[in-house]
């Protein structure tokens, strides 16, 4: 056995295709733009390489997204890298969201650095750990190996803490703190779990113990003798893998770390946490379900994973009507789309499942969108505080359209996308008999609904010059959206915002059908 | 495989718990520090017998890396970036669980985790190893969460993490004979990075809040 590849025995031949290269050249691309970043330093060059390469991400992970349609799975390095049309859903936002935080980034912290909140080290710091973290998740759905996927999700809890510790302010410390914690004890509890489904699988053949040791933390390998592992053991192994991967998708009750975390990154770091990174987690949960389905069926997880759901919906709902702060209300939004995502998965069947991969890709798109959104209308204000927010549509016209299509958006409301895969959600529970989860859903959703208009609104377009508020629009009424770098990224993910409502491409339908074949497969 | 003496098992794993109680009964940074030293070269040695025993030579290396990184290094870097750290946030001087009920808790934990272990995973099929290592890795952990809970100073909870973390290593190797060494790597580098973010953070919460009592940490709230 090599020592560095756990997988040597598994009868995989060490074959480079070109594109089980490609994943591997995914890997590297944002690695070498950190270097990248590191050697040359100055502000502009920085912003400009990572730009080009979540470009290249982008472009590579399309062309990987292609050739998993047509081949249905890839492998490399010798069966550590695996990707399947699961690995590819997840793949697509990591690098679209990824590429349009990156343009996002170059006028935002340049702003930020204008306004003397960072300096040129700081800037520099940003950078490298912006490609450091999209190499983190990238990590994530590639990985064919458990354990790997873990350290790979461990790590991206680590360079997020240091990318919200970019601000030295009190807020920033905090956030930082609990989310280090919270997210750390949580992910030592999935990693439990992981040894137990390794162990779950040492008890089903103990003859091949030590050998078995590594090759079974593999997902082609325990997927495939889902039916032979130990279920009382799988039962256990999978409450641990939920709670743990759950904190850290913030699904609640272990939500508590998200709203601080995600409003006090800067905003292109919001946008990822919340539209990209949380999804990672959410994988995890998805094909430890896919186990745990093939081992007890899928009763017991579908159970626990509506139950959840239901709670975060809830948890997010009362928090949502109640927010004062712009961002902390976007981040309960995502607890939400949580909530909604494992319900669809709970529900099950193929429109659950498939309404639910939809999901992942709708509330990508739309709450990147509006953290963009309230990245600029919070520098344009200089707050963030729900209540001195007023008129943004008189003084940021674009930003004001695209602020009110994304919260739209986000409550669930026609045409858009979202509307679209909640409603597929929906209509799967309905024929899963699951009244009261739907029934909770519904509600939690009205709620969501009202609280969120009542704060947009005003938001967008209420008097921007009202009695009783001293905002820095006063100080400069000027009409302006802070640039077309700022503007060109919301418009982008506003038209993808419409466009999935109305018409799904082709192949993107192909992929998440493929992607809801491979839980039929577990 | 050879059949490990009994006098080895118990003393290592008594070892483990003696040194877990001693984070529990110290109110000093330096005193959970060496505590947790003593438990990290107890754990290095058992998962050397285990990999002895199981003859897995990975195992070695595991074992290896483990004191390097986790006996040597981790306590050497928390104790340089908390250097500048006032002595008075190093000390619990008032947690919210008196020392005494502590280790009464702890010990009630630790009777918890050995009936855990006997009703959960069907004892008839663990070998000798597992049998003895399994129920003291998981009062590792229970015990590495009521230390975070149970104390006021935001120290607490690095040292807290860092019990649950050998519970972890500990839970592995005797379950599983250990995962693949490059993902006990990536796990040690994980455990190392973390560590250093956690404590600079910490050095910037003493200056910034000038307190590590977490009760003040609340300024992020909803309301």
């Amino acid at each position: 056995m090599v020592w560095w590849n756990p997988l040597a025995n598994a009868a995989q031949p060490f074959l480079p295709t070109s594109s089980s290269g490609l994943i591997v050249s995914l890997l590297l691309t944002p690695a070498v733009g950190g270097l990248l970043v590191t050697l040359l330093r100055g502000k502009r060059a920085s912003g400009v390489i990572t730009v080009a390469s979540t470009l290249l991400v982008l472009v590579q992970t399309l062309v990987l997204i292609g050739d998993i349609i047509a081949e249905k799975q890839l492998s490399a390095f010798g069966g550590l890298f695996y990707l399947d049309a699961l690995g590819a859903l997840i793949l697509l936002p990591i690098a679209g969201v990824g590429f349009v935080s990156a343009i996002y980034s170059i006028n935002y912290m340049g702003r930020q650095h204008e306004r003397g909140l960072l300096d040129d080290k700081h800037i520099t710091r940003y950078y490298q750990l912006f490609n450091a973290f999209m190499l983190t998740m990238l990590l994530v759905p590639v990985s064919n190996n458990m354990g790997l996927m873990w350290v790979a999700i461990e790590a991206t809890t680590l360079v997020s803490v240091l990318l919200i510790m970019l601000y030295t302010k009190e807020g920033a410390i905090e956030a930082a703190w609990k989310y280090l914690i919270i997210a750390t004890v949580g992910l030592s509890l999935a990693l439990f779990g992981i040894v137990l489904f390794s162990y779950s699988e040492a008890t089903a053949a103990p003859s091949s113990v030590s050998s078995a040791a590594a090759s079974s933390l593999n997902w082609t390998y325990v997927s495939a003798n889902a039916a032979s592992l130990n279920p009382e053991v799988v039962k256990f192994a999978f409450i641990f893998v939920l709670i743990g991967f759950g904190t850290k998708a913030g699904l609640a009750p272990m939500h508590t770390w998200l709203p601080d975390a995600h409003s006090e990154a800067p905003t292109p770091v919001s946008a990822l946490l919340s539209g990209v990174l949380l999804n990672c987690s959410i994988y995890a949960i998805l094909r430890f379900d896919i186990v745990t389905s093939g081992t007890l069926g899928s009763a017991f997880s579908s159970q626990m994973l509506v139950i959840l759901g239901a709670v975060s919906m809830g948890v997010a709902a009362a928090s949502i009507y109640f927010a004062k702060d712009m961002k902390r209300m976007l981040a309960y939004s995502s607890v939400e789309h949580m909530g909604i995502i494992t319900l669809g998965v709970g529900f099950g069947g193929f429109l659950g499942i498939f309404g639910a991969l939809f999901q992942i890709i709708n509330h990508a798109i739309a709450k990147s969108l509006m953290f963009f959104a309230s990245g600029t209308i919070s520098q344009k204000y200089d707050t963030k505080a729900i209540s001195e927010i007023k008129g943004i549509l008189k003084i940021m016209p674009v930003t004001g359209v695209v602020f009110l299509i994304g919260g739209l958006t986000i409550v669930g409301m026609p045409p858009f996308n979202i509307f679209a895969g909640e409603f597929l959600i929906l209509t799967s529970g309905f024929s899963g008999g699951q009244f009261l989860a739907i029934s909770l859903f519904l509600t939690f959703s009205v709620v969501i609904f009202a609280g969120l208009m009542k704060h947009l609104i005003p938001m967008v377009f209420g008097n921007p010059k009202g009695p009783g508020r001293e905002t820095a629009i006063d100080a400069n009424p000027k009409r302006d959206d802070m640039g077309w770098l700022a503007v060109v990224p919301m418009a982008a993910l506003a038209a993808f915002l419409i466009m999935l409502g109305v018409y799904l491409p082709q192949p993107l339908e192909t992929l998440i059908r493929d992607a809801v074949q491979v839980f039929n497969q577990g | 495989m050879q059949v490990p003496q009994p006098d080895i098992l118990t003393l290592s794993s008594a070892g483990l718990l003696v040194a877990t109680f001693g984070v529990v009964v110290r109110r000093s940074f330096a005193g959970w520090l060496s505590a947790y030293r003593y438990q990290t070269v107890v754990l290095a040695g058992t998962t050397a017998v285990i990999a002895y025993f199981a003859d897995l030579p990975e195992l070695y290396v595991a074992a290896a890396l483990t004191l390097v990184i986790k006996a040597v290094l981790i306590p050497r870097i928390l104790v340089r970036v908390t250097e500048k750290i006032k002595g008075e946030f190093k000390i619990e001087a008032n947690p919210y669980v008196s020392i005494r009920l502590s280790v009464l808790i702890s010990a009630l934990l630790v009777a918890l985790s050995y009936a855990l272990v006997q009703e959960t995973l069907s004892t008839a099929s663990l070998d000798v190893l597992a049998t003895t290592y399994v129920p003291v890795s998981v009062s590792l952990f229970f015990i590495g969460l009521f230390v975070m809970v149970s104390r006021r100073m935001a120290l607490n909870q690095v040292v807290g993490l860092l019990i649950i973390e050998n519970g972890l290593f500990l839970f592995t190797a005797a379950l599983t004979y250990g995962l693949a060494l490059i993902i006990e790597i990536g796990i040690l580098a994980d455990i190392l990075v973390g560590v250093i973010i956690a404590s600079v953070l910490l050095s910037r919460m003493s200056q910034t809040f000038d307190t590590l009592d977490m009760t003040r940490l609340e300024n992020l709230r909803d309301d």
